[in-house]
């Protein structure tokens, strides 16, 4: 945290450079950036505010913010949507909030290319809205959709509900431009999905949380709109019978956008017969002929495997209110956290049985009924599932200790920690059970070559070396 | 607010983090924090898509009047409004006496203890903007036709309270509302109908107990039932129409229908729904103060619905709230758009049929 004269050398700065009116100092201004949706020690809340946040609209209002903290070597923390699950955004050292909100607009949308280049702020949710008059779409359909913004996305490599036709956002990036920590503006290369020139600069910056450099343009892969669309749902007995349902679709050459097996406490909302524990749902777009076909070969499994299919209504309320869920949720009961593992499919129930069984109740907490199991259809295979954050005498201790034990579990079983979230602070320190000790150094490298000051989002995404 | 402003202090979870900082004392609640509370629309549109279903009106107009509790001023912007509703019993600043202004030929009207049905309950911005007075004209006219015995407070009708209890001014409030309470009991009536969404809600809601003692209808309830009776026709009009949900009529008191309804009873109109409608419809602008205290704003969030308006093609827009048809219209006229803007009640008197029962 700077001193209060320093703050006002440095406001005075900034207001100076890009304009009074974005920059934000007042403590009710600089209070809500005090955290994203993670849970920190409870103890915490509060403590870390940022210094100043910024509302920059251009690239050339980022390059200036950049050049007035890098004299001062002041933290920048880049901030999209701010629905973070992991701390990402928490300013655990102070410093100044660039909030890309405000560079919300859509620069060139190119339908004979297929691509769109946006500033990094506009949400998904409004970029497919936009990309819609041009027949176009992005496929991005993460939980956070409504306000999670390009640049987070981007920076977090999040997930998408249509991965297994369209891919993450991780895969659509062509090129990004973005003000490294010098203040200069990298292009990351021409508006190329695919080249074998220079090194991949551009997927450097996926999953980076602001830690390497602040995203400032993206030009993405879209896709022509589908000519139809088709969802099956389907009723099982338990998650583990819908999930042989799932393992089967996977060993088969059919296409489909997405789709998720995972356990509920009561499917007979959706018109399941009674006792129905497990779903079964897959997504399909294409062309009529294909959704068509697909749809037929999906249902035989779901015949073959014991599932029962729910009527149009029923699949269309439930596809409106799947839609709509994300991980937000938190919130309705306080003490949430989720998880979004990757196990190896042949360990699934190693995982959960230990998890459940041992894990979970030696830190005096469990699984948030009726969301114990889920997994995610396809190429990209979140294992996944909430349960309750532990509360009362050393909560946060016992936080730490729990999150540490799933992290061993889930990467002795050759998988990884978070395929979605991101690591923020929350998983930081248990990392480096998932990279050897050489990984981590180059990490550390590419950051100490882009970043030598460590003033781009300091704390987050790599551990220290011990 | 925030679609428009985008500071997270504006967004509900901004403003939650900030009004729970106070609450826990790590802060004290200073100008800023005061503006801030101030930039909710009370619109409720969040809570739609809140899965976590926060009660986040609720909480900031609560949030309102704690600040005022602590002795923190009042937005300046609002003063004024506060000083007429002490002085003169509307916030408008214009004499008690003006209220009956609209109402020239319908003097004997008067509410009579005893003999009045039906008391219209007209509410200050109908009464006392002249651009609106078309509204409660065409409201009685259409009550005339349908052959009601209604009746009407005039010069004696007071505020129902309803801007103060959005900004939070509980004190002036409660004194308003006991007395208004009082004055609309007395006439007696059965039930009172009332075509502003905002009094709608304050009458229904923040006045306890009072749907017990008489049946409150808003003007498109009311309308309805004409309608079904028989009482009201109307002439085939080949027009097309969209409807704007007022927030405090909507998703505030959940009459999303009956206007569909009455507006279905018109031969040859054609409703077109914009995009974002029911429980989903965006905020005109005008609601909860926010159209004082932050008018530019105000000003986008009405242009946003008038274009969203045009995109449906529609000639019309018809809604069933003063602020709404105020707000817009002043939006559609700096925008130059063409789309014609009326309340509900102007619309049908338009297009009423001759020999209703009224007249038969």
């Amino acid at each position: 945290m700077m001193d209060a004269k320093t703050r006002d050398e440095v406001r005075q700065g900034l207001a100076a450079a890009i304009g009074d009116h974005k920059v934000l100092w007042k403590e009710p201004d600089i209070i809500p950036y005090t955290k994203d949706t993670f849970r920190i020690r409870y103890e915490d809340e509060y403590k870390f505010l940022p210094d100043l946040v910024v509302l920059p609209e251009t690239t050339s209002d980022v390059q200036k913010i950049v050049a007035v903290a890098a004299t001062r070597k002041i933290p920048l923390i880049a901030k999209g949507g701010g629905s973070s699950r992991t701390g990402m955004l928490v300013p655990t050292k102070g410093g100044i909030v660039v909030d890309t909100i405000k560079m919300n607009k859509v620069i060139e949308v190119s339908v004979a290319e297929l691509y769109v280049t946006v500033q990094p702020g506009i949400t998904l949710k409004e970029l497919e809205k936009y990309l819609e008059d041009y027949g176009l779409a992005l496929n991005q359909e993460q939980g956070s959709f409504k306000v999670a913004t390009v640049g987070g996305a981007i920076s977090t490599s999040g997930f998408s509900r249509k991965h297994q036709k369209y891919g993450t956002i991780a895969d659509r990036v062509m090129s990004l431009e973005v003000v490294l920590a010098d203040g200069r503006v990298m292009r990351t290369g021409a508006k190329v999905l695919y080249t074998s020139t220079g090194y991949r600069l551009g997927q450097l910056f996926i999953a980076a949380e602001g830690t390497l450099g602040i995203i400032t343009e993206a030009t993405l892969r879209v896709e022509p709109l589908p000519e139809a669309k088709a969802a099956i749902l389907a009723f099982y007995d338990d998650f583990w019978t819908a999930n042989d349902a799932a393992q089967k679709v996977m060993g088969t050459c059919v296409t489909y956008t997405g789709g998720e097996a995972y356990g509920v406490n009561d499917a007979s909302e959706y018109g399941a017969s009674p006792g129905k524990k497990g779903v079964f749902y897959l997504g399909f777009e294409g062309t009529k002929g294909e959704v068509e076909a697909e749809v037929a070969f999906v249902t035989d499994i779901v015949k073959r495997t014991g599932g029962t299919i729910a009527d149009p209504q029923h699949t269309a309320r439930f596809m409106a209110k799947y839609t709509i869920q994300w991980c937000g949720a938190r919130v309705a009961t306080g003490y949430e956290g989720p998880l979004t593992t990757y196990v190896p499919m042949k360990r699934m129930r190693d995982f959960y049985d230990k998890l459940y069984g041992e894990i979970l109740p030696k830190y005096g907490t469990g699984p948030l009924p009726g969301e114990e199991y889920s997994l995610d259809v396809g190429r990209y295979r979140i294992v996944a599932g909430r349960y309750f954050v532990p509360k009362g005498d050393r909560a946060w201790e016992r936080y730490q200790g729990m999150l540490r034990e799933i992290a061993e579990l889930a990467t002795g079983l050759g998988g990884s920690i978070s395929t979605c979230h991101g690591v923020g602070i929350e998983h930081r320190d248990n990392i480096e059970l998932e990279y050897d000790e050489v990984a981590l150094d180059t990490m550390r490298a590419i950051k100490m070559a882009l970043d030598p000051d460590n003033i781009m989002n300091p704390g987050k995404k790599i551990p220290d070396k011990k | 607010m925030y679609a428009e402003i985008l500071e997270e202090a504006i967004s509900p979870k901004g403003r939650n983090l900030m009004i729970r900082a106070i609450m826990l004392g790590l802060i004290e609640p200073d100008e800023r924090a005061v503006r801030i509370a101030y930039s909710c629309l009370l619109c409720r549109r969040d809570e739609k898509s809140c899965t976590a279903e926060l009660k986040n009106a609720e909480a900031t107009e609560a949030f309102r009047k704690y600040l005022l509790g602590r002795g923190l001023p009042l937005l300046h912007e609002h003063e004024l409004l506060v000083k007429s509703l002490e002085n003169y019993g509307n916030p408008w600043q214009e004499a008690k006496a003006s209220r009956k202004r609209w109402a020239k030929d319908l003097k004997a009207r008067k509410a009579v203890k005893g003999k009045t049905d039906t008391l219209f309950y007209v509410g200050c911005t109908f009464a006392l903007d002249r651009t609106l007075q078309e509204s409660p004209r065409a409201l009685a006219h259409l009550m005339e036709r349908a052959g009601e015995n209604f009746g009407l407070l005039l010069e004696d009708e007071l505020c129902c309270g309803s801007t103060v209890k959005r900004i939070g001014h509980s004190r002036l409030f409660e004194r308003l509302r006991q007395e208004n309470e009082k004055r609309l009991l007395e006439t007696g009536a059965k039930r009172i109908v009332t075509a502003c969404a905002g009094c709608y809600k304050t009458l229904k809601q923040d006045y306890p107990g009072l749907g017990e003692k008489v049946q409150l209808l808003h003007s498109t309830e009311y309308l309805l039932s004409l309608v079904k009776d028989g009482k009201l026709k109307f002439k085939g009009a080949p027009i097309k129409v969209t409807y704007h949900d007022p927030c405090h009529l909507g998703r505030h008191a959940e009459v999303f229908e009956e206007p569909r309804e009455i507006l279905a009873a018109v031969p040859g109109l054609q409703l077109i729904e914009m995009k974002d409608s029911r429980e989903m419809s965006r905020c005109c602008g005008g609601g909860a103060g926010v159209k004082t205290a932050y008018p530019e704003v105000s000003r986008k969030a009405a242009l946003r619905r008038v274009k969203d308006a045009e995109r449906t093609g529609a000639d019309t827009l018809v809604t069933a709230c003063p602020f709404c048809v105020q707000t817009l219209r002043e939006a559609a006229a700096d925008y130059g758009s063409k789309i014609e803007i009326l309340e509900l009640a102007v619309l049908l008197d338009r297009l009423a049929e001759p020999g209703g029962a009224g007249l038969r």
